[in-house]
């Protein structure tokens, strides 16, 4: 298999890029949090956290 | 979020996830023998709503004499199997001791797991000292604070544990 040419500075770009989203994104999440009854999110992290344990076991 | 944060304390309700209960089955024993114990790192974040799992929950425990070590062992041996190995002298000896941490699971489970060490820099034993109390669905667990994660993760530069999510 031929493998691509890997520009180093394009991926350094994207990686700045992918950290700038995710920041704002975790802004998004946080706003969400302090907005949103205890029971409400606790709900969605237990499916999420309790769904990942289940699958890294199996 | 409902949440009420004071000097002595924050206090919260939630419903529990699988990481949540590990947590409290683990500390219980900790604290039967009144050892003092600070959680640390990624699962603090997990602790207020970020929705992540995780492989281990990081914990540092007082520095405690191997007798003392070897009725926790005894006590956790009922929930838990250490991971790491299955000899209490070599845990204590060659690796809390040595700076090292141990690994604990629920039996038959290596995932998620409990990682505890003895502190062993100065900022280890200034996180115990400095523990914050939280009282979740009226039961008490001790993280670091909130102060010293927010650095600690900008000093580590974690993919996974970034700045934003202290």
């Amino acid at each position: 298999m031929k493998t691509p040419r890997i520009d180093l500075k394009e991926l350094e770009k994207l990686k700045e890029e992918n950290f700038r989203d995710r920041l704002e994104f975790i802004d998004r999440y946080t706003e969400w949090l302090k907005r949103t009854k205890n029971r409400k999110w606790s709900s969605e992290q237990k499916r999420i956290i309790d769904q990942t344990g289940k699958s890294k076991n199996s | 979020m409902e949440i009420k944060i004071t000097k002595e304390k924050i206090e919260f309700e939630k419903e529990l996830n699988n990481l949540d209960m590990l947590v409290f089955d683990f500390v219980r024993a900790l604290e039967g023998f009144d050892i003092e114990y600070v959680l640390v790192s990624g699962y603090v974040s997990i602790l207020f709503g970020r929705s992540r799992s995780s492989e281990d929950i990081d914990i540092i425990v007082e520095r405690i004499d191997q007798s003392l070590f070897n009725t926790l062992w005894n006590e956790l041996s009922k929930k838990f199997e250490c991971i790491i190995t299955k000899d209490k002298n070599d845990a204590y000896k060659d690796y809390l001791l040595a700076g090292h941490s141990i690994r604990f699971s629920r039996k038959n489970e290596f995932i998620p797991n409990i990682e505890i060490k003895f502190p062993k820099v100065e900022l280890d034993a200034w996180t115990l000292r400095n523990r914050k109390r939280v009282i979740l669905n009226e039961q008490i667990l001790y993280m670091s604070p909130i102060e010293l994660q927010i650095p600690f993760k900008l000093f580590l530069g974690s993919e996974k544990d970034n700045l934003r999510d202290t």
